[in-house]
């Protein structure tokens, strides 16, 4: 269980960037955080993991803090959270030494996959194959927390089904993962959850499983939520 | 004994994903393309062909075994199981199901009842 008691980030007077009270997420949830660019959706991966800075913040994982427990969480990101003057191999021995659970084997074949070249600097890797290495690592972590930020970002659609069926045939079922994406469609069905954020708050948090026993729709849902005007586009046009 | 393969299921948004896929085998079960014996594949198998969570499936089976066409045993992994009397309940939901669906949209298009019967006595052969 994920419970976010209490976060808010803010600065000064003005209206929190994020806040966000009482979000339980129990073990084994896959979550699509979900809504507009700048509704605070990294920042809430990001107030998880302890980056950056926050005004309140009251994060337990099973009860303890999570301060206390970041070898439980790994972190997706698109800025990349590797070390850029290491070569794959090297970082794998980094990411042993803090990760209990780290699966070399694995991630040793998730760099042969995507063709990476274990000796070589990740500093000099292309932008695309460096959020490959960033996927490789998240993946191998052994983490029970997953958190990804954008992990089909600049991705062409094959590399993004092979991501999600690597994804789902590696889950043991007691992990819990976080996901913000623009790619609905692609997770409509793989997320049991969603959470749609709009200025800085979660505006709905509901299952997909109730939300399709009701009729509903994703995409119209989050229109409602973020505000959209269907028609707005015309005053251009006029 | 076949494998039961779930690829060519098309998930929708109108159902929640684990009815679907007991659905899904219910009728390949209706058009005896799944028999007594068939096997299912694990349920991370499930989960990489229809990229869903394994969750999901686990939820799926559980459906399938309260209903009773699908046994899972530690030795054969999940079977098909299927007697007169649970083919015959499987029957009669989707049967139902189908000529209910039809008669809605008929009521939706303001076809009367006698109508419709008509056009089917016509269109039938």
């Amino acid at each position: 269980m994920l419970e976010l008691k209490y976060v808010e980030k803010s600065f000064g007077q003005s209206r929190p960037i994020l806040h966000v009270r009482d979000l339980r997420i129990p073990s084994g949830e896959i979550v699509g955080v979900l809504g507009e660019n700048g509704s605070g959706k990294t920042t809430l991966l990001k107030a998880i993991m302890g980056l950056g800075e926050v005004k309140y913040r009251d994060i337990a994982i099973n009860g303890r803090p999570v301060q206390e427990q970041y070898d439980q969480l790994a972190f997706i990101t698109e800025e990349g959270s590797y070390i850029p003057k290491l070569t794959p191999l090297q970082y794998a021995d980094f990411l042993a030494a803090f990760y209990p659970r780290f699966d070399l084997v694995y991630y040793n074949k998730l760099l042969k996959f995507y063709e990476l070249e274990p000796n070589k600097r990740i500093r000099t890797f292309s932008r695309g194959q460096k959020s490959k290495l960033e996927i490789s690592a998240g993946m191998a972590k052994g983490a029970k927390y997953i958190l990804m930020d954008e992990p089909f970002l600049g991705k062409d659609m094959f590399t993004r089904r092979d991501f999600l069926k690597l994804m789902i045939g590696n889950l043991k079922g007691d992990e819990t993962i976080l996901i913000v994406t623009h790619h609905l469609d692609e997770i409509e069905t793989v997320i049991d959850r969603a959470l749609i954020m709009s200025r800085g708050r979660i505006e709905a948090d509901f299952y997909m499983d109730d939300l399709r026993e009701q009729g509903k729709d994703l995409t119209a849902i989050m229109a409602e939520k973020a505000g959209y005007k269907p028609d707005r586009y015309k005053t251009v046009l006029e | 004994m076949e494998l039961l393969t779930f690829q060519d299921l098309q998930l929708n948004n109108k159902m929640p994903v684990y009815v679907q896929i007991a659905l899904y085998v219910k009728r390949r079960i209706l058009l005896k393309w799944a028999v007594s014996g068939d096997k299912l594949p694990s349920r991370r198998d499930i989960a990489m062909q229809l990229n869903i969570n394994p969750n999901t499936v686990q939820k799926a089976f559980k459906l399938m075994e309260d209903e009773g066409y699908v046994r899972t045993s530690s030795t054969l992994g999940s079977v098909i199981y299927l007697d007169d009397e649970i083919y015959g309940r499987i029957e009669s939901e989707l049967t139902k199901e189908m000529v209910a669906e039809f008669i809605a949209q008929a009521k939706e298009a303001n076809l009367s009842f006698k109508k419709t019967v008509e056009l089917i006595s016509e269109l039938w052969e």
